[in-house]
């Protein structure tokens, strides 16, 4: 009985090739998912700029620095970037998810804003971000399983 | 020997590339940053109010009050006067000057005999005013009236054409909300209705209110109970801009085509929204009041939606 030792030695290394290609193509996808929604909420932020928040005071300045830090984070977590680019974008959009919610209570900088408006800019946006975050925390959850397990 | 690794367990290496990514994140927001603003400048007022004159350009001010005495401002008269030469010193002399209420602390026939002989220092052919509740302590308006109700209708509410923006003022001091704050009242609802029935949707309106007509803080009645009525008119146009004072502090809101924007005022500030009991004049550290004081610059471009606000501090 020859036969059951090989196949033991054989099928293992076949099984850790594809599961290391399926965690691979997952960590791209997350990847390119984190930088597609920091992207897209940065490109939101800058076209509501150009077209009217630029006369808001403060506001005006702030979406230009979000949409400038979303979309430079975007660029760079596509092309690969280290993890903490991941997480400062995740840091980010809780930021802005944060002054969003701001804008609709209370006021932020002396601005208030109801609802969606504008829509469907404010919730597009507010969708990117959430789903930034949710990205960045189910990568840094399985980065640090895969810790833990070595 | 250096072995290359700091005590965090990171290599020289390691460093260096968190480093250049750091960088390259630093230099692609600085670099977008630029980009954005660019776009925004060639294709919004900025680049066109620097390149051609904007098709309206005026200044607000607001709540004077003059004969305001009190620690918060032992001078309104100085703070006005400044204010005065600060729109005078625009560098462009605006269409109109609009003093969004308050103009008097008072009502007092010696205050607005004062206040109309001080804004006679402004350089601009034209000067509209809306009354605030100070302006109507005792006699329902009468007196302000008579100081500036000239060409007015009703109780002293307005509208005008100029460069192509319909510009409407309106009285919401007279009478009052159940929380204090303003109120319209039917015949004044009826003028704005057919005031602007007429007018095409793609018309810039302008509304200047000394109450806000966004409930801002109605539990101190800086609010209008029957706004939502005046507002229900506005809607269909493509850009409202609501500009008014009362509240002493800037502030923004939008609600979908209209945009409230409160002034700040040349006396003295106000608490913000829930700070404290009541909105009482709040008394600054020295050489701190004219940081809460300024004036408003206004351009608008034709074929822009939204009108450029430039706020200025009391120099």
């Amino acid at each position: 009985m020859t036969s059951t030792p090989t196949n033991i030695t054989s099928s293992p290394p076949t099984t850790a090739v594809s599961s290391t290609a399926a965690n691979r193509a997952g960590r791209l996808a997350v990847r390119i998912g984190i930088a597609s929604t920091l992207a897209i909420s940065g490109v939101i932020h800058a076209y509501l700029y150009i077209h009217g928040y630029q006369y808001i005071p403060t506001i005006g300045t702030a979406f230009l620095v979000q949409a400038s830090v979303f979309c430079a984070l975007g660029v760079l977590v596509a092309a690969g970037g280290p993890a903490w680019l991941r997480w400062a974008g995740g840091v980010a959009s809780v930021a802005a998810l944060a002054a969003f919610a701001l804008s609709r209570t209370v006021g932020l900088f002396g601005f208030t804003e109801r609802g969606w408006q504008p829509s469907p800019h404010a919730a597009v946006s507010v969708i990117a971000e959430v789903l930034t975050v949710a990205l960045v925390t189910a990568s840094m959850l399985n980065s640090r399983s895969k810790t833990a397990a070595t | 020997m250096s072995t290359g690794r700091d005590p965090q367990g990171m290599t020289r290496r390691q460093l260096m590339v968190h480093s250049a990514w750091f960088g390259a994140a630093v230099v692609l927001t600085v670099a977008g940053g630029e980009v954005i603003s660019h776009v925004a400048g060639s294709t919004g007022a900025a680049q066109a109010a620097q390149r051609a004159r904007p098709t309206l350009r005026f200044a607000q001010i607001s709540d004077s009050h003059i004969g305001f005495t009190g620690t918060a401002n032992t001078s309104v008269t100085g703070t006005f006067t400044e204010a005065i030469n600060q729109v005078n010193g625009l560098g462009f002399t605006p269409d109109f000057v609009i003093h969004t209420g308050d103009l008097t602390h008072l009502s007092k026939p010696a205050q607005f005999d004062q206040v109309k002989q001080m804004l006679t220092g402004l350089n601009t052919p034209h000067i509209f005013t809306v009354p605030g509740e100070h302006d109507s302590v005792d006699d329902g308006g009468q007196k302000y009236r008579q100081a500036f109700g000239a060409g007015t209708r009703g109780d002293g509410w307005y509208s005008f054409d100029i460069a192509g923006v319909h510009v409407i003022g309106l009285v919401n001091t007279l009478s009052f909300s159940k929380m204090g704050g303003g109120h319209l009242g039917t015949d004044q609802l009826d003028f704005i209705e057919k005031d602007v029935a007429p007018l095409s949707s793609d018309t810039p309106v302008i509304v200047f209110s000394h109450f806000p007509l966004f409930a801002m803080y109605p539990d101190w009645g800086w609010g209008t109970d029957d706004a939502t009525q005046a507002l229900s008119y506005l809607r269909r146009f493509s850009s409202v801009t609501c500009l008014n004072g009362h509240v002493h502090q800037l502030f923004t809101k939008t609600e979908g085509n209209i945009t409230f924007h409160t002034a700040t005022t040349t006396a003295y500030p106000l608490p913000h929204p829930g700070d404290g009991p009541a909105p009482k004049p709040v008394t600054l550290p020295a050489g701190k009041l004219h940081d809460a004081l300024g004036i408003r610059e206004v351009s608008y471009i034709k074929g822009q939606q939204t009108l450029a606000l430039k706020e200025q501090k009391l120099s």
